[in-house]
């Protein structure tokens, strides 16, 4: 049987060189990606999640940064290449949505000239082509009068104008994977349901892989088939979304899914919050990282890391010493 | 746009005429009698009555000033007390070389400074960077007519070359080899100071862009990186160059004199000082006024450009 | 943000109070600034040769025991002259920037934090007066203002730095004023005064110390330049600016006469900038380094 899989991560790890000492932001992440799949990646500020998306396509920054590891996209491995190497898949093969559309795009640069830059450097296309296909693609994402459009800078253009363009310009060489960097955080809350169905289109229609990083589970939970929870730089569950949202076993999962704050409850509910602060990645305890906040922890979650082991249903794995009895549920947010 | 442009322009004319009272006001700061320290004690009474009468003097001030003004207008800046021509005629047979000796050191400099800093500003705190730092900040302290001294000592003695002197500089339109022989110095003096001021302010205006995050962007859609460097970090950062540029310019009219004099090559600043020392007031009068106009107006020139560069200035 | 900074603001970890360390190099500049300032003030009371005599029978002689830097073309040492000449070049420096600072500082300040229209129209008559390129301006005036004396030049010179100081002061104070803690004090009621004095001072004082050493430092470039152009004090009165000007006429026969009181110059400049520049970068703290 092919197991072929878009991507497959084993073991990656990534570190900077700090003032302060050697962090590791990612550490010891793996996870495979199929075909046509929508993976989320969730965890809170600082969890490393970023700094994973980045590294998994080799953007991490050139200075102060190691890593090791694996990340094979499509059968290019992405650790270990050379800025020239990773450049042939850079925008082909993967691409990546910032966050924030404001300081993503040039604000000096026409945003036509912005998509063309990709079409005439990486496909070769000539001036005449590389516009028509770029208003093309402003039409893709659903921006009105594209031909108008075509010449305005990003500073005449709305949040989510802006970040629709972001996304044109991602898909214009026709990634397989496609990497969405908290693609809706700092919009408003109507663009932000605009957005994520506009890329739930576009992934079916150009038969994409995204991976969706975000901290908002109500993000991921209806878009999303697996689910990849981090903390502290690791990965302390996974599985299918249905999995990770009814059948979590990691008492941080259910600590994140009670936090979301739901439409369902009675006005004036309390905020469920995680007490405690993520931890300080400079001077990392031995054991569980998440032990310091956890109700549960004993004397050997803050001796000992657990590893990844398997839960019940294929393909679901946690992390956690004391883990939550099988089938503890959860409502959907 | 538009409404940037005026706002602009009313303050163009509002410091052209600050420096039109300024220069005005000059004869007066003379001691005595304008007058006669203009002209000389030997002059005769009409002649001091011909100036008596061009410069208004015998009326209140502020009615000189207008009597100033309209003699400016149509082109009058009173005659030359040592070459006996107009002073306009003076100032101009000596502007196009100051324009030239300027043209020519911030060609050098740019096309020094921009590749440079974009070097700098790729790999910092490499051997490079570091070297060219050090320099620079050196080159920085050192004034330029110190230069033009260790330059000229070193040419002269070492290389056994003169070739200044009134006489040596020629037109362009005459001999453009040895005008340019003669232009070289202190052209290359100026660039020297220009370099070091443009190549720092590039430098960190450019690291500073290449951390933002469009260019992390820029980098994913998988482009060279000298097409980052030039099509993406550079036009942000130009603001700033563009921005020194249009204030070195106005110190280099300035500092030019000096090198202008010590090589004894006949622009404003050389005619300028020569003035000064033989009291040839109404030259340097005419002169002060001249440069201020223009450094202002150059200033201006250069506003216009940036905005055109990121329009975003004129936008708020 | 790039992904760098992304990650050292997510993880709410205090930034390192490493600012960037004074340096060996900054104290040696302070020891030499320190050196010259006080061969400035004790010249008359050090074992100095008169450095107004003339003695033709040693005309351009080279460094030795006698003469330590050797004579210049009229017989006078060197050495003195150039300890002498630092006078010049000091008292202009600090002088003119003292009238700089004094007049432009406050007013900045008091302009940045009252804001309205006393701020406007100062802020815009200074702006007009700083298009006015100061040194063509300084040329003038001395040109004109006759007979030339030490008083009328640092006058001059600290009257034209009045609107640099000015903006530069201004500019510091508002990016203070405008900061949360300010606010506060003036919630809580503080005076004016006490806010001037306690909140905006100590924060301004880096950069406003910082710009002083390097106006002074451009101030004494200025002098020299004014040197050159028969502006500066008159002879014999040694400056520094003077004595290279001099030099100019017999720099093939005495190159000493040119290369001291250069160097002295710019090791002085040098030192003064680099002190300048440090204090700065010392104390911003906002300006992180990757």
């Amino acid at each position: 049987m092919s197991d072929d899989k878009l991507l497959v991560v084993k073991d990656l790890t990534t570190t900077f060189a700090t003032a302060g000492g050697d962090l590791p932001a990612v550490a010891g992440v793996s996870f495979d990606l199929a075909r046509n799949e929508t993976l989320g990646i969730v965890g809170e500020s600082g969890s490393g999640k970023t700094v994973l998306s980045r590294t998994i396509m080799g953007l991490q920054p050139r200075v102060n940064t190691t890593v090791s590891g694996s990340s094979i996209i499509d059968g290019f491995e992405v650790v270990g290449a050379s800025e020239n190497e990773k450049r042939t898949i850079w925008g082909t093969e993967v691409a990546m949505v910032f966050q924030d559309p404001m300081t993503s795009l040039n604000p000096v640069m026409r945003i036509g000239k912005q998509i063309d830059e990709a079409l005439r450097v990486r496909l070769g296309m000539n001036r005449k082509d590389a516009k028509a296909r770029a208003i093309e693609l402003l039409e893709l994402v659903g921006i009105p009068s594209p031909d108008q459009r075509y010449n305005a800078y990003p500073g005449q253009l709305s949040g989510g104008m802006r970040q629709r363009v972001v996304i044109a310009i991602a898909l214009a060489c026709s990634p397989k994977l496609l990497m969405a960097d908290e693609p809706t955080t700092g919009l408003d809350v109507t663009i932000q349901a605009q957005i994520l169905n506009l890329l739930d289109e576009l992934k079916e229609r150009l038969k994409m892989s995204v991976i969706l990083v975000t901290h908002d589970l109500g993000v991921v939970a209806t878009r999303t088939s697996r689910i990849v929870v981090m903390y502290a730089g690791r990965i302390v569950e996974t599985g299918t979304t249905r999995d990770v949202f009814y059948h979590h076993r990691m008492p941080y999962t259910r600590a994140l899914l009670e936090s979301s704050p739901k439409v369902a409850n009675k006005s004036h509910t309390r905020l469920v919050t995680i007490p405690g602060r993520p931890p300080n990645l400079l001077s990392l305890s031995d054991g569980c990282s998440f032990a310091p906040r956890c109700k549960y922890a004993t004397d050997q979650c803050h001796l000992v890391r657990p590893e990844l082991q398997p839960s019940v249903e294929p393909g679901h794995t946690f992390a956690c010493w004391n883990p939550l009895p099988i089938n503890a549920e959860a409502t959907l947010p | 746009m538009l409404r940037y442009l005026t706002k602009r322009l009313m303050l163009l004319v509002g410091i052209v005429f600050v420096i039109s009272v300024g220069s005005f006001y000059l004869i007066h700061l003379l001691p005595g009698n304008p007058a006669t320290v203009i002209l000389g004690f030997g002059a005769s009474p009409e002649a001091k009555a011909i100036l008596y009468k061009q410069l208004g003097l015998s009326k209140p001030i502020y009615l000189q000033y207008f009597v100033w003004l309209g003699n400016i207008l149509h082109g009058n800046l009173g005659i030359s007390f040592i070459s006996q021509t107009t002073v306009s005629s003076v100032i101009r047979s000596a502007l196009p070389i100051d324009a030239e000796i300027i043209i020519l050191s911030q060609i050098m400099a740019f096309a020094a400074a921009i590749p440079t800093a974009m070097r700098s500003a790729r790999k910092p705190d490499g051997i490079i960077d570091r070297v060219l730092g050090a320099t620079s900040f050196t080159l920085l302290s050192i004034p330029p007519y110190i230069l033009i001294v260790v330059l000229v000592l070193f040419i002269s003695i070492k290389l056994g070359v003169s070739g200044t002197g009134p006489s040596a500089y020629v037109s362009l339109g005459t001999d453009w080899i040895t005008n340019l022989e003669s232009l070289s110095l202190p052209a290359f003096t100026l660039a020297t100071v220009s370099f070091v001021v443009y190549y720092r302010i590039l430098r960190s205006d450019l690291i500073a862009t290449l951390q933002e995050e469009f260019i992390t962007m820029a980098r994913s859609k998988g482009i060279s990186q000298r097409r980052i460097m030039w099509c993406h970090a550079f036009r942000p950062s130009s603001v700033a160059l563009l921005g020194a540029a249009s204030v070195n310019i106005g110190g280099l009219l300035a500092a030019g004199f000096v090198v202008q004099y010590l090589l004894q090559i006949p622009g404003l600043g050389y005619t300028l000082i020569l003035a000064i020392n033989e009291s040839d007031f109404l030259v340097v009068q005419g002169i002060v006024l001249t440069v201020s106009v223009l450094v202002v107006a150059i200033n201006f020139f250069f506003d216009f450009v940036i905005n055109m560069v990121d329009p975003r200035i004129s936008r708020e | 943000m790039s992904s760098f900074s992304l990650e050292e603001a997510a993880l709410m970890v205090e930034k390192p109070e490493k600012s960037e360390p004074l340096g060996l190099f900054f104290w040696i500049c302070v020891f030499w600034i320190g050196l010259n300032v006080f061969g400035a003030i004790f010249a008359n009371v050090l074992p100095l040769p008169n450095p107004l005599t003339e003695n033709f029978n040693a005309i351009n002689v080279g460094p030795g025991l006698h003469h330590l830097f050797g004579t210049d073309d009229l017989g006078r040492d060197i050495f003195s002259r150039i300890v002498y000449g630092s006078r010049v070049s000091i008292t202009v420096g600090i002088g003119a920037i003292l009238i700089g600072f004094g007049v432009g500082a406050p007013l900045g300040m008091l302009a940045a934090y009252r804001r309205g229209r006393f701020d406007s129209f100062l802020t815009t008559i200074m702006y007009v007066l700083l298009a006015f390129p100061a040194i063509i301006a300084t040329i003038a005036v001395l040109s004109f203002w006759t007979p030339r004396s030490l008083f009328k030049i640092i006058v001059v010179i600290g009257v034209a730095s009045i609107p640099l100081v000015y903006r530069v002061i201004r500019t510091a104070t508002l990016s203070v004023a405008t900061k949360d803690y300010v606010i506060a004090a003036k919630v809580q009621g503080a005076t004016d005064r006490r806010i001037l004095m306690k909140e905006l001072l100590p924060n301004i004082a880096p950069i406003a110390v910082s710009f002083f050493l390097i106006g002074v430092a451009t101030v004494i470039t200025l002098e020299g330049a004014l040197a050159f152009l028969g502006l500066s004090v008159n002879p014999p009165t040694p400056s520094w600016g003077n004595m290279i000007n001099e030099a100019r006429t017999v720099l093939t026969q005495n190159v000493w006469l040119a290369f001291f009181p250069s160097l002295a110059l710019c090791l002085f400049l040098i030192a003064l900038n680099f002190i300048g520049d440090r204090i700065r970068s010392h104390f911003d703290v906002t300006e992180v380094k990757l």
